[in-house]
C-alpha cells in the first residue's frame, strides 16, 4: 500500500459554494473561501464514480468536488435497483474527530426507493476537517429521502457537498439538521430535469459561539410542472456567523413549475452576522416563483410571557433550540444520526436536558450506533449489490 | 383549436414623442476617449478652482485603475471610452427665458413639454442638453424663501456657496465607489446644486431634465441636494435621448442629504434610448426623524446599473422605495436599492417591480445592512416580476446583512405571468387582448404611478402603454 505524503499540508479553495447569480463582492455573500488539507496520494489505485456522476452539479461547486475525490481514500458507490422500495438505508458515516473525508454516489433506480443518510459527528476538541460528497441520480419515478446530520465540534471543519439528478417523476425529500461545528460549509444543488419532479428541501440551523455556516442550496427546475418548497429555519446564538444562499433557477422550457423559498431566522446574540441571499432566477413565463425572508429575535412579549410561568431568560430562549434537537430526534431515526444529535444535544444544552428530550419522545439510542462495523457493513451489503 | 397564448406581430413603435434627433452642427465636441488633457480640458472650460481640477485627475487614475466585476451585472462589453465623447456642448449660454433658448433646443423640450409642466406644477426647472444646463429658473417666490437651484458650475464660482459644494461635493459617493463612479468625477458636467434652508416647504416640485442628443457621447451630471433640519423638497428628474446604433452613455451622480426633521422625495422617470448604458449612481443620507422618499420608473437604456442608496444615519430615520423597470428587446436592466440602517427605530420599506417581454432582462437587486447599533430597525422588501412572455427573464437577487439582534427584516419576491383568465375575463367584457394586458399592466404599475405628480403619472402610463404596443397583439 502506498504511504501518504504531505506535500503541501493545506490548500486553499477559493470562492466556493457559489450560487449560480452573484452580487455586490464587497458584501461578502456570495461565496466561503475554505482553507483544507492536502495530502498526496502518489501512486494509489482506488475506485472512482461511474462518469454517470460527473453530470451531477453539486452545491459547492467543482473545486470541492476535485479536491474531495482526490482526498477521499475511496468512492462509493451503491445502485437500488428498479422498482426496490425496501432498500436498507444508505450511510454516509463522517468521523470529523478522525477527519474523513467520504466521496459517494448513489443510482436510485426507475421507481425505486432509497434512504440515504449523511452523519458528520464528533466529538473531539482536536482541530479537524472532514467533508462529504454525495452524488444522487433519481431515475424516473423513483423516490429519495436524504438526511443531512451536522453535530460535531467547534475544533472541527466540515464540509457537505450533495449534488442530485431527478429525471422524470422523480421526487426528493432532503432534511438537513445543521447543529454543530466550527465551520460548516454545505452546498445543495438538486435539478429536476424531468417532467412533474418535486423536490422539497428543509433546513434545520444552529449557529452558536463563534461558528460560521455557510450554505447555497440550488434548485434546478428544467422540467415542465417541477415543484419546490425550499424552506430554512434557523438560530443564531452568541456571535454566529451564517450565510444563506438561496436559489431556484426556473429554466426556460419549466412551463408549469412553481417553486417556493422561505427562510425565518431566530437571531438571540449580540456578535450575530446573518446574511441571506434568496434569489429566484426565471428564464420562462409560464411559472410561479417566490421567496420571502423573516428575519427577528423573540419578541419581549413572548419572553415575558415565559418568564411569568417560571422560566428564566435563558431558559426560555433555550425552549427554541430545544424544539430543533427535537426535531432532529425525530426525523433522523437512522441509529447512528441519532446517536450524533444526542451527543450534540449534550454538548449544547447539556446531559440532563438531552436524556430528558429522548424520553419525552419515547425514544432510545440503539445499543450499536455508531459502531463503525455495523455502518461499515451496511454500506459495503450496498455496494456489493451494486456490484452483483 | 386555438394556440394557447397567442401572439400576434404589431408593427414598430412610433416613439417619435422621444426619438427625434437635432443637428450638433456649431457644437464644441471634445475627442473622443479619456486622457488627463481631455480632463483638464474641461476643468479649465469650467474655470474651477485647483481642488476641482485635482479631484478629477485624481478620479481618472482611479478609474484607469479599477475593474468591472465579472461575476455580477449585465455586460457591458459594448462600451467602447475610445469611441465616446465626453463632452459635448451647444454654442449657447444658460438661459433664464425659454425665447433665450436657441430655437431647435426649445422645440426639443417643448416636445418633451417641459416648458408646460414648469408654468402649471413645478417650482423650478433645469434643463440639460447633452454636456451643459441650457436653462435653469426658479419661481421668485421660492427664491425670496432662500431656496438655491442652480448649476454645480454657479455655485462653485459663487464665494457664498463655492465652500458649501466643497464640503459635500464627493463625500457621499466617492470617486472610489466603483469604476463608473471614478469616470464621473473626471469628467462630471452639469447637473444641479440645490440648498433648502431650515424649515422650508417647497409646495411645487423642482424638476431637472436631461436630455442627450449627441451620438456617441456621454452624459455625466452631477446633483447635489442639501436639504436642512426641518425642510421638505420633492425634486423630479426626467431624462430622454434619440435612439442610435452608437452606444451612448450617462454616468451621473446624484448626492442627496436629508438632515434632521427633514423630507426629500426624489422621483425619476428615466426613458433613455435603447442604445445608452445608463452606469448611474445615486445615495442618500437621512438624519434623525427624516424621510427619504424614492420614486422611480425606469423604461429605457440598453443596459442600466441603478440602485438607489439609503443610508438612515439618524435615530427614527425613514425610508421608502417605489419603483418599477420595464424591459424590453435589447434591454438589460440591472435596478434595485441599498439600505443601511444604522440609526436606532430606523424604518424601510421597499416596493419594487418588474416587467419583462420581448427578450427583456430584468434583474432586481437589494441589499439591506442592519448595523450593530441599529436597534429596532425595521425593513421591508418587497419585489413583484411580471413576465409577459417565454423569450424574457427575470431575476431577483436581494441581500440582507441583519447585525443587531433586535431587528426585524423581512423579504418577499414573486414572479409570474399575467393568468389567462384574467385576460379571457376581461375580454369577455368588451377588450381586446391588448387592452386587456395593458389593463393588467397598468394596474400593477399602478402603486408607482400613484406616487407621481399627476402629469409624470400620464408621461409613465404613456410609456407603458407604448411599450406594450410593441408586445401584444
Amino acid at each position: 500500500m502506498a504511504s501518504y505524503t504531505a506535500e503541501e499540508p493545506t490548500v486553499t479553495l477559493e470562492r466556493v459554494n457559489t450560487p449560480p447569480a452573484q452580487t455586490w463582492n464587497y458584501l461578502k455573500t456570495n461565496d466561503i473561501t475554505l482553507t483544507v488539507p492536502k495530502l498526496s496520494r502518489k501512486g494509489d489505485v482506488y475506485f472512482a464514480l461511474p462518469r454517470l456522476f460527473d453530470k451531477v452539479e453539486t452545491g459547492m461547486g467543482q473545486k470541492v468536488t476535485d479536491w474531495v475525490t482526490s482526498q477521499a481514500a475511496d468512492s462509493t458507490y451503491v445502485e437500488v435497483k428498479a422498482g426496490e422500495k425496501n432498500h436498507a438505508p444508505i450511510v454516509v458515516d463522517v468521523d470529523s474527530n478522525a477527519g474523513t473525508v467520504q466521496d459517494a454516489g448513489v443510482l436510485v433506480r426507475q421507481g425505486a426507493s432509497a434512504t440515504v443518510v449523511v452523519v458528520a459527528h464528533g466529538t473531539s476538541a482536536e482541530p479537524q476537517t472532514s467533508a462529504a460528497l454525495v452524488r444522487i441520480i433519481v431515475e424516473e419515478g423513483a423516490h429519495l429521502s436524504l438526511v443531512e446530520v451536522v453535530a460535531t465540534t467547534d475544533a472541527h471543519h466540515h464540509l457537505e457537498s450533495v449534488g442530485i439528478h431527478a429525471d422524470a417523476g422523480a421526487t426528493l425529500d432532503i432534511r438537513q439538521f445543521l447543529l454543530g461545528a466550527g465551520v460548516t460549509a454545505l452546498g445543495t444543488c438538486a435539478t429536476l430535469a424531468g417532467d412533474n419532479g418535486r423536490v422539497s428541501l428543509q433546513t434545520h440551523y444552529l449557529g452558536e459561539h463563534e461558528q460560521t455556516l455557510d450554505i447555497n442550496h440550488v434548485v434546478r427546475m428544467a422540467g415542465k410542472n417541477g415543484r419546490a418548497e425550499v424552506h430554512e429555519n434557523g438560530i443564531l446564538n452568541d456571535s454566529a456567523r451564517k450565510s444563506l444562499r438561496a436559489t431556484i433557477d426556473l429554466i426556460h422550457g419549466g412551463s408549469g413549475s412553481k417553486g417556493n423559498e422561505a427562510e425565518t431566522v431566530l437571531v438571540n446574540g449580540d456578535g450575530v452576522v446573518n446574511k441571506t441571499m434568496p434569489v429566484i432566477l426565471c428564464d420562462e413565463d409560464d411559472v410561479q416563483g417566490n421567496h420571502g425572508a423573516t428575519i427577528g429575535s423573540v419578541e419581549p412579549e413572548q419572553i415575558d410571557y415565559l418568564m411569568d410561568r417560571g422560566l428564566s431568560r435563558d431558559e426560555a430562549t433555550n425552549l427554541f433550540v430545544r424544539a430543533l434537537f427535537d426535531d432532529a430526534l425525530i426525523e433522523a431515526d437512522q441509529p447512528l444520526a441519532r446517536k450524533a444529535v444526542f451527543e450534540r444535544a449534550q454538548q449544547v444544552l447539556g446531559a440532563e436536558v438531552a436524556q430528558n428530550l429522548l424520553d419525552t419522545l419515547g425514544l432510545e439510542l440503539a445499543a450499536d450506533a455508531g459502531e463503525k462495523d455495523a455502518d461499515a457493513q451496511a454500506t459495503a451489503t450496498a455496494t456489493k449489490e451494486s456490484a452483483d | 383549436m386555438a394556440e394557447k397564448s397567442k401572439r400576434t406581430q404589431v408593427e414598430d413603435v412610433d416613439r417619435s414623442l422621444y426619438d427625434f434627433v437635432k443637428s450638433e452642427e456649431g457644437y464644441e465636441r471634445y475627442a473622443d476617449g479619456l486622457t488627463p488633457d481631455i480632463v483638464r480640458a474641461i476643468s479649465a472650460k469650467k474655470d474651477e478652482p485647483q481642488w476641482m481640477l485635482d479631484l478629477r485627475l485624481k478620479a481618472l487614475e482611479i478609474y484607469q485603475d479599477k475593474q468591472m466585476a465579472s461575476n455580477w451585472g449585465p455586460s457591458i462589453a459594448g462600451l467602447d471610452m475610445d469611441h465616446i465623447s465626453t463632452y459635448v456642448s451647444p454654442k449657447t449660454k444658460q438661459a433664464k427665458d425659454w425665447n433665450d433658448v436657441p430655437k431647435d433646443i426649445k422645440d426639443t423640450f417643448e416636445r418633451l413639454g417641459i416648458p408646460e409642466a414648469e408654468r402649471e406644477s413645478l417650482a423650478g426647472v433645469g434643463a440639460q442638453y447633452d454636456s451643459e444646463i441650457v436653462y435653469h429658473n426658479m419661481r421668485e417666490e421660492v427664491a425670496k424663501q432662500g431656496v438655491v437651484y442652480t448649476t454645480i458650475e454657479d455655485a462653485i464660482h459663487d464665494p457664498k456657496w463655492e465652500p458649501v459644494v466643497r464640503e459635500y461635493f464627493g463625500t457621499l459617493i466617492p470617486p472610489t465607489d466603483h469604476k463608473f463612479a471614478a469616470l464621473h468625477y473626471a469628467v462630471w458636467s452639469g447637473g444641479s446644486f440645490v440648498y433648502v434652508p431650515e424649515g422650508v416647504h417647497l409646495d411645487y416640485p423642482l424638476q431637472s431634465y436631461f436630455r442627450l442628443n449627441a451620438q456617441g457621447a456621454g452624459q455625466f451630471e452631477h446633483t447635489l441636494i442639501i436639504v436642512e433640519p426641518g425642510a421638505d423638497l420633492h425634486f423630479i428628474e426626467g431624462c430622454s435621448a434619440p435612439k442610435y446604433y452608437e452606444a451612448n452613455l450617462h454616468a451621473g451622480a446624484v448626492e442627496l442629504f436629508v438632515k434632521d426633521h427633514a423630507r426629500l422625495r426624489y422621483s425619476t422617470i428615466e426613458n433613455w434610448s435603447k442604445n445608452m448604458y445608463n452606469l448611474n449612481t445615486k445615495r442618500a443620507t437621512v438624519g434623525e426623524d427624516s424621510k427619504m422618499e424614492w420614486v422611480s420608473g425606469s423604461f429605457g437604456s440598453h443596459v442600466s446599473y441603478l440602485y438607489p442608496t439609503t443610508i438612515l444615519k439618524g435615530d427614527r430615520a425613514s425610508c421608502e422605495y417605489t419603483g418599477i423597470t420595464f424591459s424590453g428587446a435589447t434591454q438589460d436592466l440591472d435596478t434595485g436599492c441599498k439600505f443601511i440602517l444604522l440609526g436606532k427605530d430606523t424604518n424601510v420599506s421597499a416596493d419594487a417591480k418588474s416587467i419583462s417581454k420581448d427578450g427583456g432582462v430584468n434583474t432586481f437587486r437589494s441589499s439591506v445592512f442592519v448595523g450593530k447599533d441599529a436597534t429596532n430597525a425595521r425593513a421591508t422588501v418587497s419585489c413583484s416580476s411580471l413576465m409577459l412572455d417565454d423569450i424574457s427573464r427575470s431575476d431577483t437577487i436581494p441581500q440582507m446583512d441583519i447585525r443587531n439582534n433586535t431587528a426585524q427584516v423581512g423579504h418577499e419576491a414573486t414572479i409570474g405571468r399575467i393568468s389567462d383568465d384574467t385576460i379571457l375575463y376581461l375580454m369577455s367584457r368588451g377588450c381586446s387582448e391588448a387592452e386587456a394586458r395593458t389593463m393588467v399592466v397598468n394596474g400593477f404599475a399602478d402603486p408607482v404611478s400613484k406616487e407621481l405628480p399627476l402629469e409624470y403619472a400620464v408621461e409613465m402610463n404613456n410609456l407603458i402603454k407604448i411599450e406594450m404596443e410593441g408586445a401584444i397583439g
